[in-house]
This record gives structure tokens, C-alpha cells and sequence, in this order.
């Protein structure tokens, strides 16, 4: 995959090239702001953006600006933004506007450097990636109206899977069960939530996440 | 004999002091005769007469601080001005009284021992012992009221100008309490704005090293590759030494255990720039002082060695009375700003323990940070 990463500090950004190169992707640029960011996006479009949230000059959320600016500008781009803490506001900021290729993870889950790197194809590829604290954190809001409240322990693990960005078969393959059995689970979700039953696996997990987080 | 002669000036001030203020409430009776009518028409007194009055008052002032040892000197308006003098002017006839008594008493009693030692009987009275006896018992009576007199009248006058012209006590608690407002609203903000610092540093520094190291060990594992994993435990011990900077950023735990002169020492070995500390205290300040004293060090040497070009920082810091005074003097360039984010916050840290906190930084440098903090 072509990748442009935007991560201030130098060490991180050295290792992240490190990581992508040795995975074979290809880092067209490894910008330090959010300005150079966009230049590169513009004068090449990779498959996927790498953007960290806070950068220079204020290091508040030049990165998610950033990141919102591509989506609208090169719809082709994927983005994946890391951030320092999970902000519902930037999950939900990047879902309202797009249902392809983005990604929201914390930034210490590059740490753990399989589970970063099944994200990044995922958003390169059009699909969704959403940190599993994020979710977690967006699944938390139980009301006494949520409909999650109907769902079984078992629908919620598979609601959480898909809320990541897995593909059924992933979903089967990490709960230890049958890929009809998820869909079934997931069928059921979706008669419980009142979701439309179209579109690829994205768009349902966004449905869900801009349900949740709306 | 001295002391006797102290006190005879003392006395002789005194009685002059009362004299002319005997004068010059003549002056200011005439004063308000001629403009009582005029403040009675009109609301607001006329310029002309509140700056009569004014110089009156400066008159009075200068007769009192001179002669009567009175101290206060506080900004009064127009109203209390004249107040003043419509309260005054009374006393100061009292005190001619008092005064005339005393020369009257004076007078007399040399009359009288001068007859008789010319061989007069004045009021034909001879002097015989009892008589004697009797004269002198009432006249060191006589003398002993007449002098306390003097003294009360005196203290009458500076009681006078400590209440009406004397700084108000209502607008000394109003500014008062204006300032520790300001104060403390400024140590909450200080305080905040250390706490963004703080995890400012937490994440752009430990949190990124951490990310960096396991990021090191997934690739060491992905590729089994033992060079790897060497950078990955370097990359933990500098993990670790962000880790001891940052808490020794927020508070360095040798100014507890072993003081100022031994945290300061830190700071001067950890400074770029070469620091000269000098602490003479001759014993450790109250807690409070001593980490502010401790901070405002640290970040006058941090911003002259960041900003000033400097080649030589002076730090000293000594005990004046109940003042400790931290001076940090440093030779770069000057022109560093008191409203920067540093220096605003070392302003209201001092601020908050009743401190000056004054930084002079002409173009050209030397730039110098004092504070000095009370230590009561």
C-alpha cells in the first residue's frame, strides 16, 4: 500500500516508516504538521493518510481537521487518525461525514503492531477500522431506551467485532464460531437495532456507529 | 543627660508645633468664614476653595509631620479636606489656650519669686514656709496638667489627620481584597497551566517513547531479529530516564530532603549554560517560600538559557529582615518579556504569597528577575 504519515514526533514517525517499509508498503512522504500534510496528500495521493490528532502549532486537533479536509478533498484516500485519548466527538466527527475508509485508533495501539496493520489495509481498502476502545466506550452508553439493552451478551460481542471494522468471516474466526452463526447474530442485530439489511460490511458498521454515537 | 536633653527638644518642638497650630487655625476659621457661605450654596465647592484648602492642608501637614510626629500621608478628597478643617481648626484654638495657660503660669510664678526676693510682698503675702509649700504643690500640679495638656492636644492633631486624611480604612481593605482576588485567580490559572505542562510532557515525551518501544519489540518479534530487540531495551532505559525528568520536573524531591542549595544545584548541573549559585539564608525558609523561591530559580535560569543567549547565569539568593530575595542575573541580550507564559506564572506564584516580582530586561540585556518573598 502507498502511505503518507503525519506524526510529529520524530520517533514515532522514524519507527512507523521502519514498520511499513519492512511490511512492504511504501511511505510517499512522513510529514511533521498538518500544512505539509495536506501538500503531500495533494501532490500524491496515497492509498491511506496516517494522521496523529495533535500536531503543531496548537496540538489540539490540527491532525482530525487535517484528516476531515482529505476525506472531502480526495475521497479516494483513506484515513486513519491516531489519537492520544478516545474522543467520542472526533469518532463521530470522521463517521458523520464519511462511511469509507476511515479509522480511529489510539495512538498506543500501534504498540501493538498486528492489530495496527490489519487496521491500516482495512482503511486502505475502503473499509472501517475503529479502536477497540473506542468502541467500547461507544457501546458504554446504556439508557433505559437503548436498544442495545435488548441484544444477548453473545450479539453484543459480535456487534463489537463489526464495530471495529471485521469482516464476518474475521468475526467467526475470532469468536470460535461458524461464519452463518455470525451472520445470523448479525441479521438479528440488525432486525433489533431497525437497520436498513444493505450495503458492505463498512456501511453497516458506521450505521451502527453513527447510531451509537448520534 | 542626653536622654534629659532629648527630651527637652522634644518638649520645645512640642510647644512650637502647638503655637503655630494655634496660628493657623485662626487662618482656617477665617478660611471657613469667608467660604462657609459659598459651600452652603453650592453642592460641590468651587475649585478656588478646595485648592485653598488643599494648600491649608498641605500647611497643616507639613507642621505635623515636622512638629508633631505624625506619619500618614494618604490622597483625601475635596470632602474630607474640608472636613478637616471645619474639625480642626477647634483643637488648634485649644492648643493656643493650653499654650497661654502655661506662659501666664510661667510669668506669674516669676513675678512672684522676684518680689519677694526684692523684698516686695506681691498681693501682700509674705513668704513664709507654709505658703512657700503651699505655691509650689499647686504649681507643679498646675504645670504637670498644662504639659499633659500640650501632649493631648498633640495627640488630639495626629488623631485628626489619621482620620480624615489618612489613607481611608475601607478603600485600603477594598484594594486589599481586590488584590488577593486578583492573586488568587492568578494561582488557579498558575496552577492549571502547570497541569497542561505536565501532561503535555507525559504525552509528548514518556508516552511516545513507550509507543516507540513497543513498536520496536512487534517488529523485533515479527522479524525475530535480535538487533531489534537491542534498540528496544535502549529504548526502555531512555523511557525510564524521561520518566525520572518529568517527576523531577513537577516537583523535585531534594528540595524537601535536602534544600534549597541542593535542588539548586541540580538545576545549575542540568543547565546548558553555566549557573554561579550563591544561597545565603541562614536557615530554611517557610515550606511555601522555599518551593517558590526553588521554581522561580528554575525557570528564570530555563528561559535565559532558552531564549537570552546568555554565557553566565547569577543566581543568589538571601535574607533581608523578613524578605528572602531570589535575583536570577543573567548576559544575554534582554528584551525578555514579563508577560510571557514562564514569567507570568513565576509573577503570580510571588504574587500569591504577598512577593514582588519584578523582571528588567532592557535591549542589550542584562536581564534581571527578582522576587522577594515575605518570610514572616
Amino acid at each position: 500500500m502507498r502511505v503518507i504519515l503525519a506524526e510529529d514526533s520524530t520517533l514515532l514517525r522514524e519507527g512507523l516508516v521502519r514498520l511499513l517499509a519492512e511490511e512492504g508498503h511504501e511511505v510517499i512522504a512522513a510529514t511533521a504538521d498538518a500544512e505539509a500534510l495536506l501538500t503531500a496528500v495533494a501532490a500524491d495521493p496515497p492509498d491511506v493518510a496516517v494522521v496523529d490528532v495533535r500536531m503543531p502549532p496548537t496540538h489540539t486537533d490540527e491532525g482530525l481537521r487535517a484528516a476531515l479536509d482529505i476525506r472531502r478533498r480526495h475521497p479516494g484516500v483513506g484515513v486513519l487518525v491516531l489519537s492520544q485519548y478516545v474522543e467520542k466527538r472526533y469518532a463521530t466527527d470522521l463517521l458523520s461525514t464519511h462511511s469509507r475508509g476511515v479509522g480511529y485508533l489510539l495512538k498506543d495501539r500501534v504498540a501493538q503492531v498486528q492489530e495496527f496493520l490489519d487496521a491500516l489495509e482495512r482503511v486502505g481498502s475502503g473499509g472501517a477500522a475503529f479502536d477497540p476502545e473506542v468502541v467500547r466506550q461507544l457501546l458504554a452508553r446504556t439508557t433505559h431506551v437503548d436498544p442495545l439493552n435488548d441484544l444477548t451478551a453473545r450479539e453484543r460481542d459480535v456487534l463489537a467485532e463489526m464495530a471495529q471494522g471485521h469482516t464476518n468471516l474475521a468475526i467467526a474466526g475470532r469468536l470460535h464460531v461458524s461464519r452463518s452463526a455470525v451472520e445470523k447474530h448479525i441479521n438479528a442485530i440488525f432486525d433489533k437495532l431497525r437497520l436498513p439489511r444493505d450495503g458492505g460490511y463498512s456501511r453497516r458498521v458506521l450505521a451502527v456507529l453513527r447510531y451509537l454515537g448520534s | 543627660m542626653t536622654r534629659f536633653v532629648r527630651h527637652g527638644a522634644g518638649g520645645v518642638r512640642l510647644a512650637v508645633g502647638v503655637a503655630l497650630g494655634a496660628l493657623t487655625s485662626t487662618a482656617e476659621l477665617v478660611f471657613l468664614l469667608l467660604t462657609g457661605p459659598v459651600l452652603l450654596v453650592r453642592r460641590t465647592p468651587p475649585h478656588f476653595v478646595t485648592a485653598a484648602a488643599r494648600r491649608l492642608v498641605r500647611i497643616e501637614r507639613t507642621r505635623l509631620t515636622a512638629l508633631l510626629g505624625a506619619g500618614e500621608n494618604g490622597e483625601a478628597g475635596d470632602r474630607r479636606v474640608l472636613a478637616y478643617l471645619a474639625v480642626r481648626w477647634p483643637v488648634g484654638l485649644l492648643g493656643g489656650g493650653v499654650l497661654f495657660l502655661l506662659l501666664y503660669g510661667a510669668v506669674t510664678t516669676v513675678a512672684v519669686l522676684a518680689g519677694w526676693l526684692y523684698g516686695g510682698r506681691p498681693d501682700g503675702i509674705a513668704p513664709t514656709w507654709p505658703i512657700l509649700v503651699y505655691l509650689f504643690a499647686a504649681a507643679t500640679v498646675l504645670l504637670f496638667l498644662d504639659l499633659a495638656g500640650l501632649a493631648a492636644v498633640a495627640a488630639f492633631e495626629r488623631g485628626l489627620v489619621r482620620r480624615f486624611l489618612g489613607p481611608d480604612e475601607r478603600a485600603l481593605m477594598r484594594a486589599r481584597i481586590a488584590e488577593l482576588s486578583a492573586s488568587r485567580a492568578g494561582i488557579v490559572a498558575a496552577v492549571d497551566a502547570e497541569r497542561r505542562r505536565i501532561e503535555r510532557d507525559l504525552h509528548d515525551g514518556l508516552q511516545q517513547r513507550l509507543v516507540a518501544l513497543g513498536m520496536l519489540l512487534g517488529r523485533a518479534r515479527r522479524n525475530e531479529s535480535r538487533d531489534l530487540l537491542r534498540q528496544a531495551h535502549e529504548e526502555s532505559r531512555r523511557a525510564l530516564e524521561e520518566l525520572r525528568d518529568i517527576a523531577w520536573r513537577v516537583y523535585p524531591a531534594a528540595l524537601d530532603d535536602l534544600g534549597l542549595r541542593d535542588a539548586l544545584a541540580t538545576v545549575a548541573e542540568r543547565c546548558a549554560v553555566p549557573v554561579r549559585v550563591h544561597c545565603d539564608l541562614p536557615d530554611r525558609p517557610i515550606k511555601q517560600v522555599e518551593t517558590a523561591a526553588y521554581f522561580t530559580v528554575r525557570e528564570a535560569v530555563t528561559n535565559a538559557a532558552k531564549h537570552s543567549g546568555a554565557t553566565l547565569i547569577d543566581v543568589s539568593i538571601l535574607r533581608r529582615g523578613t524578605l528572602v530575595i531570589v535575583m536570577i542575573t543573567d548576559d544575554g541580550a534582554g528584551g525578555a518579556d514579563p508577560g510571557g507564559g514562564g514569567l507570568s506564572g513565576l509573577a503570580r506564584r510571588v504574587a500569591a504569597l504577598d512577593g514582588r516580582f519584578r523582571v528588567s530586561s532592557p535591549a542589550g540585556g542584562p536581564t534581571v528577575v527578582t522576587a522577594e518573598l515575605p518570610c514572616a
